[in-house]
């Protein structure tokens, strides 16, 4: 009976580090997520604005996305366009390196899942979030 | 009690015929004739491009006359529950005149109407405030008949009505100007139009094509042939400013064109157009309507300036390439021509032209190239430039013969000079499959100085050289390979460089693999050039499975031995302290309390420390292993010093503060 608890417990054990093993750390930091975070941060005190004011979105494939040019006057338009557009190549590169640095190039499509999830829950209210292909206000 | 008189009838009006049920309703109410009313029912009318069903006309005794339509087509526009209200109805056997008229959609532009039956002759004026005027002349019988309509500070909103949702829709600005129109029994036949946009703006649903504060000139005239129209057209756009996704352009611009329009294609015979510091582009243009699709195009510029041209016409369409940040100088002549739904020739002139990235990546100075691109004849083009810059590093002048067919670019030899060597290249070819570019060559490396190279790349100087035989390097899906060996000989000894491998080369995070093999580098000269403490001897040093990205160490399994042979092998105290102060403060303090401080050198038999890179983790080993304590310099000669580390696991970025001399905690001890 002892040894029949030990091995359950031997087995529970494997079992729980077998799913270890397996969980990905987006946490996780390399010189290349660092260098993605900067880029992104500092981007990120350009983008607030057009966040804020709605022309700018997050969406639910974890990019952003220029929902309403209107909201932005008109000279600022292609600098939105710009911003966008560099933000989401290192959206796309950040998953990327997660997946890589995890040592599972395979995952980033979880990875970048998960991250759509975060940032819409981290979006701070009035930000508009895309949820089921249509847009609302957080 | 009630009397009803129902009339057939035919009502000819504008010249049209007009056919429909006319019931004329006339009620007389019982009571006071005072009170009398005129209803008059109409199923419907039915012209050319117009009709009009369920028409109610109500005629009230003191002279005015509501008109209801529940549905009204006009010009491919469909109003639906039209009410027009006349103050002052007229209708006789002469005319019919409507004062004081007001439509319901549009309540603050009263207008007035009259049409007399025996000239055929219409006028219709609607004025509102702020002079604002929409006047229509029209006389049906002169032959051919034609019709002027006069704006006055027309508010261009008035439009929007008017024009297709998927267009932009105007939202403020006045229009000034005049329209004629001539036609006979077919239609219309000649168009006029002068037309001024004072502070016009529009924008459609979603933003991406819109105009603020347009300002500007258009004339148009236009004749039809049987089927066939001939246009001609000057646009002045003298102020502003437009985006079309991706463009942004502001006022400054006109264009000049003509060409012809049968219905279904639209031509461009000869056009130029003025685009403000840049210069003056001709081109023609063959365009479907219907599928909107450009069938046939050229354009020619000559002498284009290519900061400005570059900047507002090119890059907004770069924003996902390497190109995004670069900044173009100089000048070009421009030949594009497309046909069949590709572009056939490509033919670019440059003149002491500049291309530099702004993230300093790359630059290119002085380049004067001719390149004659056709899509299915094999062409040469000569490019040569003065002087750039890649990665940091100088590039010297040079000239190159490519090769060129289609999407195919061959470069048989080209050379590239680097500081004071050249990277001799031969076989080049970039050549696209399924839209993506990839492309190889081989080349050869002749010697570069290291002091030199050092220098440009902001090292500490170091002597020898680079040099290198490349077998072949290539590039495809966003990764850069090198097949073969770099040899660098640096501190009199030897570095290989191979399997060297780069993924994503022009993104944010740059990723680059491979091993390095270093072979009896000289001690003396790598820590003379390091300031590390004097160490006399040799020492092999290998780097496998290096990993950088952002050019910064990820993971890698390195090893550094002392080297094979009989050679002098001194270690100063310095180094000896700098080498105790990688495991912490107390090791260099441990040294200068003991008796060893009077000694300026001692002897050592063997240098020799590893380390394994994994997760920013430093696996440490060293010459000798006993347990958890490892030996880094083991003693020899007289009078020796034995180094032991006895931390294994060091934080790699705290390694690179240690060796930054910031010294905190004591593992290392000296014997």
């Amino acid at each position: 009976m002892n040894n029949l608890i030990k091995f359950c417990f031997a087995l529970f054990v494997l079992c729980v580090s077998a799913t270890a093993s397996a969980q990905v750390n987006i946490e996780i930091n390399t010189p290349g997520v660092v260098a993605l975070k900067q880029s992104m941060q500092t981007r990120h005190t350009q983008l607030a604005e057009f966040y804020a004011s709605g022309a700018v979105g997050l969406t639910s494939d974890g990019m952003v996305a220029l929902r309403d040019a209107n909201a932005v006057p008109l000279a600022a338009r292609q600098k939105v366009n710009g911003l966008v557009a560099a933000e989401n190549q290192d959206r796309k590169a950040l998953y990327a390196e997660i997946a890589h640095a995890n040592a599972h190039p395979e995952w980033e499509g979880d990875i970048r899942n998960t991250f759509a999830q975060r940032w819409i829950q981290r979006a701070q209210a009035g930000w508009w979030v895309q949820s089921g292909g249509g847009w609302s206000k957080k | 009690m009630l009397n009803k008189t129902i009339i057939y009838t035919i009502i000819r009006l504008l010249n049209f015929c007009l056919s429909g049920l006319l019931s004329f309703c006339l009620l007389f109410l019982s009571a006071p004739l005072y009170a009398v009313q005129i209803t008059l029912n109409v199923a419907d009318v039915a012209a050319p491009s117009f009709t009009a069903r369920g028409i109610k006309v109500v005629l009230a005794q003191e002279g005015s006359a509501e008109f209801n339509i529940d549905e009204l087509h006009l010009a491919g526009q469909t109003w639906r529950k039209v009410h027009v209200h006349c103050s002052e109805f007229l209708l006789s056997s002469t005319r019919v005149t409507c004062d004081k008229g007001k439509l319901d959609a549009i309540p603050d532009l009263p207008f007035t109407f009259s049409y007399e039956f025996a000239s055929q002759r219409l006028e219709l004026r609607f004025a509102a405030k702020a002079n604002e005027l929409w006047q229509v002349s029209a006389d049906f019988r002169a032959q051919p008949w034609r019709a002027t309509i006069l704006l006055r500070n027309a508010q261009s909103k008035r439009l929007a009505d008017l024009l297709s949702p998927d267009w932009p829709l105007p939202t403020q600005g006045a229009l000034n100007g005049t329209l004629m129109v001539h036609g006979d029994k077919t239609g219309v036949s000649q168009i006029n139009a002068d037309l001024q946009l004072a502070d016009v703006a529009a924008a459609d649903a979603s933003g991406l094509h819109a105009a603020e504060k347009l300002t500007g000139t258009l004339h148009v005239d236009a004749a039809r042939t049987g089927q066939k129209w001939d246009w001609r057209g000057a646009l002045d756009w003298q102020g502003g400013e437009l985006f079309w996704q991706p463009l942004y352009l502001r006022g400054g611009h006109t264009l000049l064109a003509s060409g012809q329009w049968d219905g279904a294609q639209l031509k461009v015979t000869q056009a130029v157009a003025n685009l403000p510091g840049v210069g003056k582009v001709e081109l023609n243009a063959l365009w479907d309507v219907k599928k909107s699709n450009l069938l046939e195009g050229r354009l020619v510029g000559k002498n284009l300036t290519l900061a400005k041209g570059f900047t507002d016409y090119a890059k907004p369409f770069l924003e996902k390439s390497a190109l995004s940040a670069t900044e173009l100088t100089g000048l070009a002549d421009v030949d594009w021509q497309y046909l069949n739904g590709a572009t056939q020739a490509l033919l670019v002139k440059l003149r002491d032209v500049a291309i530099v990235d702004g993230e300093k990546r790359f630059a290119l100075h002085g380049i004067n190239a001719d390149i004659p691109w056709h899509a299915q004849v094999q062409s040469v083009a000569h490019v040569a430039f003065a002087d750039g810059e890649l990665m940091g590093l100088p590039l010297g002048a040079t000239q190159w013969q490519m090769q060129m067919r289609g999407q195919d670019f061959i470069l048989p030899t080209a050379t590239l000079p680097i500081l004071d060597g050249k990277l001799e290249v031969s076989d080049f070819r970039m050549h696209s499959v399924n839209d993506m570019w990839q492309w190889n060559f081989s080349s050869t490396l002749t010697s570069i100085s290291m002091q030199k190279l050092s220098a440009a790349l902001h090292w500490p100087e170091m002597h020898g050289s680079l040099s290198g035989s490349i077998p072949k390097v290539s590039y495809q899906d966003k990764l850069l390979k090198v097949d073969g060996t770099l040899l660098f000989r640096v501190f009199d000894g030897t570095v290989l460089a191979n399997h060297l491998e780069l993924l994503d080369p022009f993104g944010r995070a740059p990723r680059l693999s491979g091993n390095l093999d270093m072979r009896e580098l000289d001690l003396d000269l790598l820590t003379r050039t390091f300031s590390f403490g004097n160490i006399q001897g040799r020492i092999d040093l290998g780097v496998n499975n290096l990993e950088l990205v952002s050019w910064l160490p990820v993971r890698f399994d390195a090893k550094l031995a002392s080297s094979p042979g009989k050679y002098r092998k001194r270690i100063s105290q310095k180094a000896v302290e700098n080498i105790s102060s990688l495991g912490g403060a107390g090791g260099v303090a441990a040294l200068q309390r003991s008796f060893l401080r009077i000694f300026e050198t001692f002897g050592y038999e063997r240098i020799g420390l590893s380390c394994a890179l994994r997760n920013d983790i430093c696996t440490m080993a060293g010459v000798e292993d006993n347990g958890n304590a490892y030996t880094i310099v083991k003693g020899g000669g007289i009078p020796a010093i034995t180094v032991i580390g006895y931390n294994r696991k060091v934080g790699w970025s705290e390694l690179i503060t240690r060796l930054k001399r910031v010294s905190q905690d004591n593992k290392a001890v000296i014997k």
